[in-house]
């Protein structure tokens, strides 16, 4: 109280923090919570364990706007803000011309023609008078400080997107991929949401809403279980996040010299050298201190001179609190400085990885962060001079993990470094070999007599089939290739290659009857190796006309992303990876995906992917996923591609649904696909392997793609490509064409059998109810978000196999709320509609019940041990024990 | 609020002497602990040290920064309270009890006697 107070400013949250007793400190001319009656440390972990609630009004808000906005903000800052679409956010840096940083921020793109800039409390002022006299120089650009008039909360924590679903009237949070928008509304108040934070929580939300309605928003929040957070634990968090401050690992050092941008390890995602930025405040600086930066990373010092020193993190080993401005030595020599350093807080988790369990428990810690000379790596030992004694310290590559939500994971010293203990390698050599048979045994027996078998990308073989892959041909090379002097002929280059040439040429055709169409390629030995093989192919076949310059790469995909249930092969964090060029715009991979239906995530949103395509243009588009209950849409994206004469390549990827080819499924050749590619091991009856085909004859103007696809399975991707299993696949291929018909229906029907049974046992379903919740093999169970893990633990307990699955709105694997099924295996072991039904009660009382059922499962699979739609009876026994007796 | 038989440094030391012997026992007032917020770390002398009146003879951390703590007679420590810097909670649960810092043999007892008392150092608080 008093005369000072009264030259502070106060957010509109002011009277809820004093009504609930915060003691307030100055912040920047801010009158601010430092903490509240349960204080900093309880604070930190509220946010770690539940959800906390941050008034972080007192921080900027600038809006720009107008027709030069975009060349303004790409000279002014230092990311490619032409890489933002509408509904997306970048951290940034104002630099100055030194390659130093006059502030740090976050630009958010909600509408199409403004551009919201977030800035440093402490900075405001400065930042203003920076950007008006950057204005001078552009015209058409109009700025408005909209600090008062925006109020801005932060809701960081696991609890804190149910806290939001809650509350907000439509729904409509933003994608769960961090820095992602929307503009929502609670109680028809209007509010904008980024997936931003500075806490290190991998569920982070900042809300901006207008300053009168803000209050009703904090007490919403409040309502549903969000816990006040003040600036005090804000601090701790961040810093155990390793997030950089201005003033600390931004600004100017301990010496009072300037911190080069690249020095904090934030700055790489900050700084763009995009060529639509052109020139911008400090690029040749920084260029300079990026090239340091990257000859550093890769242990090459000779550019140091540029980036002396990087912030880093640092673990305070000994007893002692490191505070900003002590000292560090390394080899007993002066290293640098701590920027920033306290005790924090962590909550003691018991037992390891998704079966962690989070208890009420605390530890402390003492941790900092670092201004260190660039040499200095991860796991070295260091000293922290604190308060004139030196107190050991080891460097850290971080002090915590955001990438396994929904929690945020400290990552203790005593853990990181901890030696692990090795396997058992020390016995005597017949006594290892025993306990591998026996092991291999009883895990034979478990899988094959006594557990229900519902991975939907798993399937097992027909002993015929299992025992022709381990005959002779297993073990043997047959490498061929075509030879164009001898009009097209295969040439084996090995010797004893007569029976697997002949076995080839059969498993082509029965494959080539099998999906109506002309072409198939056997050699790849996965779904992903096929995959792999197509991407390359494209390449080489756009690159036909000159060998000589560096091969273009493939310039824009659609795709399923892999959070809608696309295919690892289809991402370019998988496979694609090497086969996509980079979009200059976006300066990412040219990767477009597939927009789905809100009211129903695992479908295609046809009409809005017409427009996709118009205005894309893909050259490739990848149909097809792993987490499937639809048919794909593959007739009516032919049509949009012809409608636009799109030189595009149409590929299934049907890895899932190969085995269900046909009038009862989906015909692909039919559609309109170019390529099909799959895996010949999920609903298809084989061997574990890959195949790709096609319908292009020679007359085809495409013709020489498919001879790249030749080329790239031979010599591209294999030399061996595994006969034995190949041998296999074409007795596979044999059931297959044989028993077709009646699998393929049954299985159709036992997923929806199985899809209504769960229903009606009061199980959340995923799916549209109207088409019996699948098209496919596959079905899916929301079991609530984050416990898919722990429930499929438990049904495996019971011999249940299943997998978890993240759904749609998930962040990452390890927040999985569903569970994915297929009948496809148990199909085949004979089970119907029936016993679908049956087993979706053993499933409920697994899920629900949390009942023990595992000898009731394994009774279960007793009756279905007999595999159906093979060749078997009484006139191959002779032939199956003879196979039997030459192994 | 200080119970009345101790004295108080300014600092916010309270200080307490045992019976008639010339141990002076030390802690932190509930002031004190108050506007410190999260303790996190506690250094303590080593049994044997010298300390003189009024210079520091220990520091203790809370989130935000460290504070040094100032002896309110000159003497030697003869007991340290090591349990203390792993319950840190103590001081706000127990500050005139189980949070007790140090005990210091005094060299002068007079020193104790010219203490400031609890009333005093509450009133000059609220001043």
């Amino acid at each position: 109280m008093g005369e000072k107070m009264g030259q502070l400013q106060t957010t509109v949250f002011l009277e809820r923090h004093l009504k609930l007793g915060a003691k307030m400190v100055e912040f920047a001319g801010w009158n601010m919570p430092l903490h509240y009656k349960p204080g900093i440390i309880q604070e930190h972990l509220a946010a770690r364990r539940r959800a906390g609630l941050f008034d972080v009004s007192h921080m900027g808000r600038l809006v720009f706007r107008g027709s030069g906005v975009l060349a303004f903000l790409q000279h002014t800052l230092t990311n490619n803000a032409a890489a933002l679409e509408v509904g997306e956010s970048q951290y940034t840096i104002i630099p100055n011309s030194n390659g130093g940083a006059i502030d740090d921020a976050y630009l958010y793109r909600f509408f199409e023609d403004e551009y919201l800039l977030v800035v440093n409390a402490a900075n405001r002022q400065k930042d203003w008078e920076h950007f008006l006299r950057s204005l001078e120089k552009f015209g058409q650009v109009e700025m408005q400080d909209r600090t008062q008039e925006l109020a801005m909360l932060s809701l960081q924590g696991p609890l804190s997107k149910g806290i939001l679903t809650r509350i907000v009237d439509s729904a409509q949070l933003p994608e769960p991929i961090r820095n992602s928008l929307s503009t929502t509304s609670i109680e028809g108040v209007e509010v904008l949401i980024g997936r931003t934070g500075y806490t290190g929580e991998p569920l982070c939300f900042e809300l901006f809403i207008r300053g009168k309605e803000a209050v009703m928003i904090w007490d919403e929040l409040i309502e549903q279980g969000a816990q006040p957070v003040g600036l005090g634990a804000r601090d701790t968090l961040r810093l155990e996040a390793g997030l950089p401050l201005y003033g600390h690992e931004l600004g100017v050092d301990a010496e009072g010299k300037e911190i080069p941008v690249f020095s904090s390890r934030f700055s790489q995602y900050a700084v763009s050298f995009s060529p639509l930025k052109g020139d911008f405040v400090g690029r040749e600086a920084l260029w300079r201190q990026f090239e340091a930066f990257k000859r550093i990373k890769k242990g090459d010092y000779s550019l140091i001179a540029d980036l002396p020193r990087l912030i880093m993190s640092v673990a305070v080993a000994g007893k002692g609190v490191a505070r900003a401005g002590d000292k560090v030595f390394a080899d007993d020599s002066h290293a640098g400085y701590v920027t920033s350093g306290t005790m924090v807080p962590y909550g003691i988790w018991q037992g390891k990885a998704l079966a962690g369990q989070l208890s009420e428990e605390k530890g402390m810690r003492s941790i900092c962060l670092a201004l260190l000379d660039s040499e200095l790596r991860d796991e070295d030992e260091a000293e922290v001079e604190i308060r004139g004694k030196k107190i050991q310290a080891v460097i850290v590559p971080y002090h915590l993990r955001s990438e396994a939500p929904p929690w945020a994971h400290p990552i203790l010293l005593d853990e990181l470094y901890k030696e692990q203990i090795p396997l058992r390698r020390d016995q005597a050599v017949k006594k290892k070999v025993g306990f591998l048979l026996k092991k291999a045994i009883e895990n034979t027996i478990w899988r094959q007599k006594e557990c229900i078998n519902l991975i939907p990308s798993e399937q097992t073989a027909s002993s015929m089939t299992r025992m022709l892959c381990i005959m002779d041909p297993a073990g043997r090379y047959a490498e061929h290739k075509q030879v164009k002097a001898f009009y097209d002929l295969d040439v084996f280059y090995y010797q004893g290659t007569d029976f697997i040439a002949e076995v080839e040429e059969l498993l082509e055709g029965e494959l080539r009857d099998y999906l109506g169409c002309t072409e198939v390629e056997t050699r790849l030995v996965s779904g992903q190796m096929a995959n792999a093989a197509v991407f390359s192919a494209m390449v080489d076949y756009f690159n036909i006309a000159d060998r000589k310059i560096e091969p273009r790469r493939i310039r824009r995909v659609l795709n399923h992303h892999i959070i809608k249930g696309g295919h690892l092969s289809a991402q370019p964090m998988g496979t694609l990876r090497d086969f996509v060029a980079r979009d200059p715009k976006t300066e990412r991979p040219a990767v477009v995906n597939f927009p789905v239906l809100a009211e129903n995530p695992y479908k295609i949103d046809i009409a809005a992917c017409r427009e996709i395509i118009a205005e894309y243009k893909p050259e490739l588009i990848i149909l097809g996923k792993s987490v499937t209950l639809h048919r794909e849409p593959v007739a009516q994206i032919r049509h949009f591609v012809d409608e636009i004469s799109l030189d595009c390549i149409i590929m299934y990827d049907m890895a899932h649904v190969l085995g269900l080819v046909g009038p009862c499924f989906q015909e692909p050749f039919k559609e309109g696909a170019d390529i099909v590619t799959g895996s010949t091991h999920k609903t298809f009856f084989g061997t574990q392997r890959g195949i790709i085909a096609s319908d292009y004859q020679r007359d085809n103007l495409r013709w020489p793609l498919w001879e790249a696809v030749r080329r790239r399975a031979f010599p591209g991707s294999v030399s061996n490509h595994h006969p034995g299993t190949l041998l296999g696949l074409l007795m596979a291929a044999y059931e297959m064409n044989c028993f077709k018909d009646q699998y393929q229906k049954r299985v159709l029907s036992n997923a929806k059998a199985l899809a209504q049974a769960l229903k009606e046992s009061g199980l959340n379903v995923a799916g549209d109810p109207n088409v019996g919740y699948t098209e496919t093999h596959q079905v899916i169970l929301n079991v609530g978000y984050g416990k898919g893990p722990e429930v499929a633990r438990r049904l495996e307990d019971n011999n249940i196999i299943i997998n978890y699955q993240a759904g749609p709105e998930e962040e990452g694997f390890t927040a999985s709320g569903c569970l994915r099924m297929g009948v496809a295996e148990m199909t085949r072991f004979g089970m119907e509609e029936k016993d679908f039904q049956e087993l979706a009660q053993l499933i409920r009382d697994v899920v629900v019940g949390a009942k023990n059922v595992k000898e009731e499962v394994a009774g279960f699979r007793a009756r279905f041990t007999d595999m159906k739609y093979c060749f078997s009876g009484k006139e191959f026994d002779a032939v199956m024990e003879k196979l039997h007796g030459i192994i | 609020m200080v119970p009345k038989e101790l004295r108080c440094l300014q600092t916010h030391e309270w200080a307490k002497r045992e019976e008639d012997s010339g141990i002076i026992t030390v802690g932190l007032t509930d002031y004190a602990i108050e506007q410190l917020g999260d303790i996190v770390f506690l250094e303590l002398p080593a049994v044997g040290d010298k300390v003189t009146k009024e210079s520091e003879f220990c520091t203790i951390e809370s989130v935000k920064a460290a504070s040094d703590l100032y002896a309110p007679v000159s003497g030697e420590i003869v007991e340290i309270n090591e349990s203390l810097t792993e319950n840190l909670e103590l001081f706000k649960a127990d500050p005139y009890g189980q949070a007790w810092i140090v005990k210091i043999k005094a060299e002068d007892i007079a020193e104790f006697e010219s203490l400031m008392n609890a009333e005093d150092y509450e009133k000059q608080l609220k001043g």
